[in-house]
């Protein structure tokens, strides 16, 4: 009894047992979430931009300590 | 750096074009594809923001990934030459022989 019960409790409060794939609306492809967009491209960009710093940081650096600089 | 120790410093860093940047740099912007053709959508047209994105996110840690082998490979040289230098006992030189002195003499048979 008491695993069966155990079993059906987990099914309400589990939500990877089943799923419910109806949204309210189709995602909309014409419309893009420029928001979404522009975070994405801005996050991309400072990717980059801390990527360069940190590699000139680094041949600095690297310069530094071998005494080239 | 945070998981990379401060001696990697000493090193030349890797360039921004890397092997392990371009590959992880590659297989992100085939994740987003992956992503697009799940979806049903243009595999190169759609979710541009998307693919750069995360080609951006595999180059980043390619490139950091770089370093950390640079310095990992540097570790263990240092190391072995350390240990060759303490202990030139275990490492004789061996005596050259030329080609002339070990080569038989060649009795063709024809």
């Amino acid at each position: 009894m008491t695993f069966n019960w155990l079993l059906s409790s987990a099914a309400l409060v589990s939500r990877v047992g089943s799923r419910s794939v109806f949204t309210s609306s189709k995602p909309d492809t014409a419309n893009p979430n420029w928001v979404r967009v522009g975070l994405t491209f801005g996050s991309a960009a400072f990717l980059w931009g801390l990527l360069f710093k940190q590699h000139s940081a680094d041949v600095h650096e690297s310069n530094v300590r071998n005494g080239l600089e | 750096m945070g998981l990379i120790p401060d001696d990697a410093k000493s090193i030349p860093p890797p360039g921004i074009v890397n092997r392990n940047s371009m590959w992880l740099g590659t297989a992100g912007w085939l994740t987003a594809m992956l992503q697009n053709a799940i979806n049903h959508r243009p595999p190169l047209r759609a979710g541009v923001h998307r693919q750069v994105l995360l080609a951006t996110v595999g180059w980043f840690l390619g490139y950091h990934l770089t370093k950390y082998e640079n310095y990992c490979y540097a570790k263990h040289d240092r190391d072995m030459h350390e240990y060759i230098r303490l202990h030139p006992e275990e490492f004789p030189e061996k005596e050259k022989k030329t080609f002339a002195e070990i080569v038989e003499p060649f009795y063709p048979v024809r």
